[in-house]
């Protein structure tokens, strides 16, 4: 039985003016029916890079040069361009970090959401905003007949994010991106989007892929997580494998450095910044910032291993 | 006597429609008192909307309160003239959340950081270029970034330019509005360390504003926790982690993620934040509090002061602390 989504050797590049960008470098990773995978890293890591070349969407000067990318099978990479607009919004569905920006400022709600069904399937339009209501009321707006008349301005942060979650949802969607879904909230929101979406993926089995730098977020809500440093997956494994025993020093510094409640001593930093991503080293891509490298990180880059069942790491001094 | 002293301390905003006419209120910032010692760093935490940044504008004298004062090292800021207002914003610097927005971008880092020295007149010409490269060096700049502009820089350089500009003039006390949210992980503790590192070494006072409880609770002495223009607790950062008063600070440490995965899940809190232009009636945080009566409908609890240095705004603190959760 093959996985939900299956990612293996991608390889996304920019060819910019001043030269080759490999912004996705050699990423594999799975994600099964019901599950959530965490993909993890600083800004210009390659995870939302990595998400956007699933639904094949790069932006311009970036191309998908190698890998596979299989949803229940299908070889999305493959597919003519008629049927990938098919597969985006029905069997993918994006989520993103500031909802403000991806709804329509001057349409109602309950149209916005009933375009996702129009478009997807074949409903009737009065049929549609009834549906429409339905997904509003199942992602936790009160009085949904009411709201769907509302513009985006009239709706909180964390309201507007349950909107852009039920057009995500409006065509049972087989996997679902939440790009940093939770960061523009406010803590005390952001628990209750980040149940709403556990509650959702239990019902529906979706799989989910959740990318996010919070370390917090990802440790109550995935259940695998890819640690990703300039490009490459550094490090791969079960949350608890992950947390419990971190293998890849990046790994160890990401979880060292965030501040936690009743911890007042300083906070352990990685020193040093992303190298440049053009000018790549011959060896290990963390060697400048890693607190112990050896000779041989130096010359070589380490492939990614599997240390134990299911966990893997891109070090040679693990 | 405190270096910051703030008193009843009261800021509107008047919402008007499209033809300017007035059809309502905003109350930002309501009946705010706190003092802020010589050395301390406070902490005033909470969500969108609480009037966190208005306070820190307000101590700035960007803003005129409605009402209430402002105490700076024993002199009420209120009455100053312009002239008189310069000399304080020497006293009092500002950091800012996002670096970019507040470097000019046609200007290098040498010329930005220049400019502090040449308005208040601090150093002689001849002097000033040494002084910029002493303040670059001790942000953990290098001297030969200099002649950079700031799209050349990342975004943890930029804020260590935005800390420098600030150090510049010599300030007893800076207000941090949310100076690491904007930064990743890696480059967020190094900022805070750097924060703390110059605190240290120059005996500054900080009123550190962010949204983040496990970064206000790191960096701070005492924490006011602020809810819909109010404070509603103020205490050391200990007590508050220890022994939370308020519903609303037990709320914000359970919605605090936390890096582990054996660790339960955040507890959401009920309901939205309410809109600060029609709060709610009596205790503005009752809709969403478990721990709310009929008695918090009717009436605001004042702060009052529990013991030695913890101030809580609830009828029912004794109750508090039911539906924390803790690490085992």
């Amino acid at each position: 039985m093959p996985s939900r989504l299956s990612v293996e050797n991608l390889k996304s590049y920019f060819f910019t003016r001043s030269g080759l960008i490999k912004a996705v470098d050699d990423v594999s990773f799975s994600i099964e029916p019901g599950e959530t995978l965490a993909l993890v890293g600083e800004s210009g890591c390659g995870k939302s890079m990595t998400a956007l070349s699933l639904l094949r969407l790069l932006p311009e000067p970036g191309r998908i040069v190698g890998g596979e990318i299989h949803l229940d099978g299908k070889d999305l990479l493959r597919l003519p361009a008629s049927e990938m607009r098919r597969i985006r919004g029905n069997d993918i569905s994006m989520i993103f970090q500031e909802p403000m920006t991806s709804l329509n400022p001057v349409l109602k709600i309950g149209e916005q959401i009933a375009e996702a069904l129009r478009l997807h399937r074949v409903t009737e339009p009065r049929q549609a905003l009834t549906d429409a209501a339905e997904l509003l009321d199942l992602v936790g707006i009160a009085d949904p007949r009411r709201r769907l008349r509302d513009y985006p301005h009239q709706l909180s942060g964390g309201q507007r994010q349950r909107v852009m979650i039920a057009i995500a949802l409006a065509c049972d969607p087989k996997l679902l991106i939440a790009d940093e879904p939770t960061t523009a909230l406010d803590v005390t929101i952001q628990a209750q989007i980040m149940d709403l979406l556990l509650e959702l993926k239990q019902q529906r089995q979706m799989a989910t892929l959740l990318i996010s730098h919070d370390l917090g977020v990802v440790a109550g809500n995935a259940d695998k997580l890819a640690v990703m440093y300039a490009g490459q997956i550094v490090e791969q494994g079960k949350v608890q494998q992950v947390f419990t025993n971190p293998l890849h020093p990046y790994t160890r510094g990401l979880l060292n450095c965030v501040p936690r409640l009743g911890q007042k001593q300083d906070l352990p930093t990685i020193s040093g910044h992303l190298p440049d991503l053009i000018k790549q080293p011959d060896g290990c891509l963390f060697i400048d910032r890693c607190p112990c490298p050896c000779t041989q990180c130096g010359n070589q880059a380490p492939a990614i291993e599997e240390i134990e069942p299911g966990h893997w790491v891109r070090c040679w001094r693990h | 006597m405190s270096l910051l002293e703030v008193k009843n301390l009261r800021k509107s905003f008047r919402i008007s429609d499209s033809l300017g006419r007035t059809t309502g209120q905003l109350v930002a910032v309501d009946d705010l008192s706190f003092s802020l010692e010589k050395g301390e760093i406070l902490g005033l935490v909470g969500e969108s909307g609480c009037g966190k940044s208005t306070t820190g504008k307000l101590i700035m004298q960007l803003l005129k309160a409605d009402s209430g004062q402002v105490f700076f090292a024993g002199k009420e800021l209120s009455g100053l003239s312009s002239r008189q207002l310069r000399s304080h914003r020497k006293q009092v610097q500002m950091i800012f959340q996002d670096p970019f927005s507040s470097l000019n971008p046609r200007m290098t880092v040498g010329a930005i950081l220049s400019e502090p020295f040449v308005v208040h007149k601090l150093a002689p010409a001849a002097q000033i270029r040494n002084r910029v490269i002493q303040l670059m060096e001790k942000v953990g700049l290098s001297a030969e970034h200099e002649q950079r502009y700031p799209h050349e820089f990342s975004g943890g350089q930029r804020q260590r330019i935005g800390i420098a500009r600030a150090l510049a003039v010599e300030p007893q006390l800076i207000i941090a509005d949310e100076p690491v949210s904007a930064l990743d992980l890696s480059v967020q503790a190094q900022i805070i360390n750097l924060l703390k590192k110059l605190q240290q070494d120059h005996n500054l006072s900080y009123l550190f504003i962010a949204h983040d409880l496990a970064v206000i609770e790191h960096v701070s002495d005492r924490i006011a926790v602020m809810y819909l223009g109010r404070i509603v607790e103020l205490t050391s950062a200990e007590e508050l982690y220890r022994n939370p008063r308020h519903p609303y600070t037990e709320a914000l440490m359970n919605a605090v993620p936390t890096p582990d995965p054996s660790h339960p899940r955040p507890v959401a809190l009920k309901g939205e934040i309410p809109s600060p232009i029609t709060p709610p009636s009596g205790c503005h945080f009752h809709p969403r509090c478990p721990y709310a009566d009929d008695h918090c409908r009717r009436s605001a609890p004042n702060l009052v002061e529990l013991g030695k240095d913890h101030q809580v705004a609830c009828h029912h603190h004794q109750q508090v602390g039911k539906y924390l959760i803790r690490e085992k």
